[in-house]
């Protein structure tokens, strides 16, 4: 940590320890443990991708990824989820100048953009609804249906959070347990913007070609 | 847990934040993914090339993105989240990789090749 041993030690008034706790790094600390997190999330997603490229051709005599998957359906969503994360990132800028009601307003934007995504995949697999594309039809659309949903749910989940903090930044501001708080859930938005990529190219691209 | 001795937000990690990397990640990815959506609508290249041109530019965007929005490099605030990824990286490529190829090649490895089926 600190190296400051170099001037010559003076016997008399040396001081042999520190008097103050300075305790550890406390926002360091929890942003790693959460970002170890986040590696073994991708781990779910590994599996799910695995998954994915054993099943996409398992059509059952039923529907083929050419009928289910319309490319150009996933760029609303991906619009909406790329800006969310971008609106995030723009209330991280304003945590760094510490700017409270920047960070609401930001907070509550990437909000609105998340529901906004989730609407757009709750119309689309309500239309997979009705035509009859539902995941007990093929090993494809089981796995088509879990691998864009688990996305969806962490979205969901991650809008839980972003509620809680709105909630915890009007009350009790920018306390050291709120900026951990806000650190964490920037990198689990900011990831589901990287797993969205994956998802939009391996799923929808592919789906397409 | 000991009293503050400093304003959280002057911690490094908080102070990563940069408007114009966000912009350029949304910018890039953005691109990236219209890029894609544009080949294969068009189909510009065989299925096999267009498999890997949208795979290559999806590698080339998430890593933009894990350097833009996380900012991973090797400062010492960062050098153990770059780590971890690092270490998962690898993790993840055997994960897909390894059981799509194991998949795709268990009927020639299991199955005792009957009379009249081509392998």
């Amino acid at each position: 940590m600190s190296s400051h041993a170099t001037a010559p030690v003076d016997p008399n008034n040396v001081v042999l320890w520190d008097y103050e706790d300075h305790g550890h790094d406390f926002i360091g600390t929890r942003s790693i443990g959460f970002w170890l997190y986040m590696m073994s999330d991708a781990m779910i997603f590994a599996g799910l991708f695995a998954a994915h490229g054993v099943y996409v051709h398992n059509f059952a005599g039923s529907f083929t990824a050419n009928e289910v998957i319309h490319p150009i359906n996933a760029l609303w969503p991906t619009l909406f989820i790329f800006t969310s994360v971008l609106i995030y990132g723009f209330g991280m800028v304003a945590l760094k100048k510490g700017s409270r009601s920047g960070v609401i307003n930001a907070l509550l934007l990437s909000f609105i953009l998340g529901v906004g995504f989730l609407l757009m995949e709750y119309r689309e697999f309500s239309e997979l609804a009705a035509m009859g594309a539902v995941p007990q039809v093929s090993g494809f659309l089981s796995d088509f249906w879990v691998i864009v949903l688990t996305h969806a749910a962490h979205v969901f989940f991650g809008l839980i959070w972003m509620a809680v903090m709105i909630v915890q930044i009007m009350t009790n501001g920018f306390t050291q347990n709120n900026v951990y708080r806000l650190i964490n859930l920037k990198l689990f938005w900011h990831f589901q913007a990287i797993i969205w990529v994956c998802v939009f190219t391996f799923v929808y691209l592919m789906g397409g070609i | 847990m000991s009293h503050d001795h400093h304003n959280p937000i002057d911690h490094p990690e908080v102070q990563l934040a940069s408007a114009g990397g966000y912009l350029f990640a949304y910018a890039f990815g953005l691109g990236a993914m219209l890029l894609g959506l544009w080949m294969v609508l068009n189909h510009t290249l065989t299925p096999v090339g267009l498999t890997t041109a949208v795979s290559v530019i999806a590698l080339v965007s998430v890593i933009v993105q894990l350097y833009f929005l996380f900012k991973l490099d090797l400062s010492s605030t960062q050098i153990w989240h770059t780590v971890s990824i690092v270490m998962t990286a690898p993790l993840f490529v055997m994960a897909v990789g390894l059981t799509i190829w194991m998949f795709h090649t268990l009927m020639q490895r299991t199955m005792i090749p009957l009379p009249g089926m081509g392998m």
